[in-house]
């Protein structure tokens, strides 16, 4: 399914941030991700938790050389990195 | 006018300016090097002093150092500058561009307009190149960005003289000369001991493993002695100043274990891999302890319970850390 990744991402944003007024499948993926001009309403503080659950579901680190600032700028460059690693790592 | 310089994106400001300006006057260096070098590693919890009203609380030492004690150490000749008078501070500036150098500046994030909002807080450490000049704007090497930047004359100069905490007058630095020999063995070494000194032998019950476990203690007592508001402000401050800055919650604790990854093959010192495997355990923790921390703040979990937790993990922290210096100082030797 395309852009499959990017929908389970928004699906696990709404889930650990507990968003329930916004359509998600709205959500465009180029989006801001974190700051007032997401549509998702995420802050830095919802960031955390984003790093750590991207973590524990894909195992994919994000920190260190790979710059959480640059990684979360929106949902694509959040897949984007993802399937970077992984492919890196098949 | 523009400065040909070769422009890299890296996580952290001050070890990403440093590693630029090395590489532009011919030695090739990264940011985790940088940063190991300037032993930039550190922890300390000051009540005493605020931020943004807040206590500080540091996973790294103070702006500037890094590249201090990295252009020391590797016997780098540098000028630095301070100012009071904004106006000579820009003419400075102007005539070293025009000389042909690109010149580090500390700012404050709040007034660079290129950062996007989400990340215009007040920061005063916050170091950029100026890589030339082109009518009113300025161009500039940020390391946290992919590619170089524009600032006007006004916005930059607002930056480079922000006030409160940190507040960089207007300081500049620049490399003047490059030595001809560079030992980097006896750098790295350097660097390591002086992380190591500070993290446990610091006779400040603030600072290093102490200072770790002084905000512990002090955690665990916030919601009593502050309330739920104010504890979750001072919550909020700790994770912030751990993870805003670039270092994926790990509190600075990423970068340094790839700068142990690097040392090890510098200095041909195996013991030194799986004392960075170690450090990216504790940065794991720490950032563990930001996760929690941030659902508190966002009322996922309930604030009274979450305080022993939270103060646990930092006791675990502590703990590790305190381990893994004392052995990566028996590793290094001396």
């Amino acid at each position: 399914m395309e852009n499959k990744l990017e929908q389970e991402l928004i699906a696990l944003i709404s889930d650990l941030c507990n968003i329930e007024d916004i359509v998600l499948a709205e959500v465009p993926f180029d989006a801001p991700l974190i700051g007032p001009e997401s549509p998702l309403g995420l802050d830095s503080l919802d960031a955390v938790e984003l790093v750590v659950a991207v973590q524990k579901n894909y195992g994919v680190r994000i920190g260190g050389k790979s710059s959480s600032r640059e990684v979360l700028q929106s949902i694509a460059t959040l897949a984007d990195f993802i399937r970077s690693k992984q492919n890196a790592t098949a | 006018m523009k400065i040909d310089f070769p422009h890299r994106q890296f996580a952290h400001c001050e070890s990403g300016v440093t590693a630029n300006l090395f590489n532009y006057h011919g030695l090739p260096c990264s940011e985790a090097m940088a940063f190991g070098i300037g032993a930039g590693l550190f922890f300390a919890y000051a009540p005493f002093i605020k931020i943004n009203f807040l206590p500080l609380t540091t996973y790294r030492t103070a702006p500037g150092s890094i590249f201090k004690k990295t252009t020391r150490r590797l016997g780098i000749k540098v000028a630095r500058r301070k100012y009071r008078d904004p106006k000579v501070a820009e003419a400075e500036l102007d005539q070293l561009l025009q000389s042909g150098r690109p010149v580090g500046a500390q700012t404050g994030v709040f007034w660079l307009p290129f950062f996007p909002p989400a990340y215009r807080f007040h920061f005063n450490g916050h170091n950029l190149i100026v890589i030339g000049k082109e009518g009113d704007d300025y161009l500039i090497s940020d390391p946290i960005f992919e590619e170089t930047v524009r600032c006007s004359a006004a916005d930059l100069l607002k930056a480079r003289f922000a006030k409160g905490a940190l507040a960089p007058k207007g300081k500049i630095y620049s490399i003047e000369k490059m030595p001809e020999r560079v030992d980097l063995p006896e750098a790295i070494e350097a660097g390591i001991r002086e992380v190591c000194r500070t993290m446990l032998k610091t006779p400040l019950p603030m600072v290093g493993v102490r200072g770790i476990r002084l905000l512990a203690r002090q955690l665990a007592k916030w919601p009593e002695k502050l309330g739920e508001k104010q504890t979750i402000l001072h919550l909020g401050h700790v994770i912030r100043m751990q993870e805003e800055i670039g270092t994926g919650g790990g509190g600075f604790r990423f970068i340094y274990a790839a700068f142990l990854q690097e040392a090890a093959e510098v200095l041909q010192n195996d013991k030194l891999i799986g004392l960075s495997q170690r450090c990216t355990e504790v940065g794991d923790l720490w950032r563990d302890f930001a996760l929690t921390a941030s659902r508190v703040c966002k009322g996922r979990e309930t604030v009274q319970d979450s305080f022993d937790g939270l103060a646990a993990q930092l006791y675990q922290c502590a703990d590790r850390e305190e381990a893994l210096f004392t052995d990566l100082r028996a590793a290094i030797g001396r």
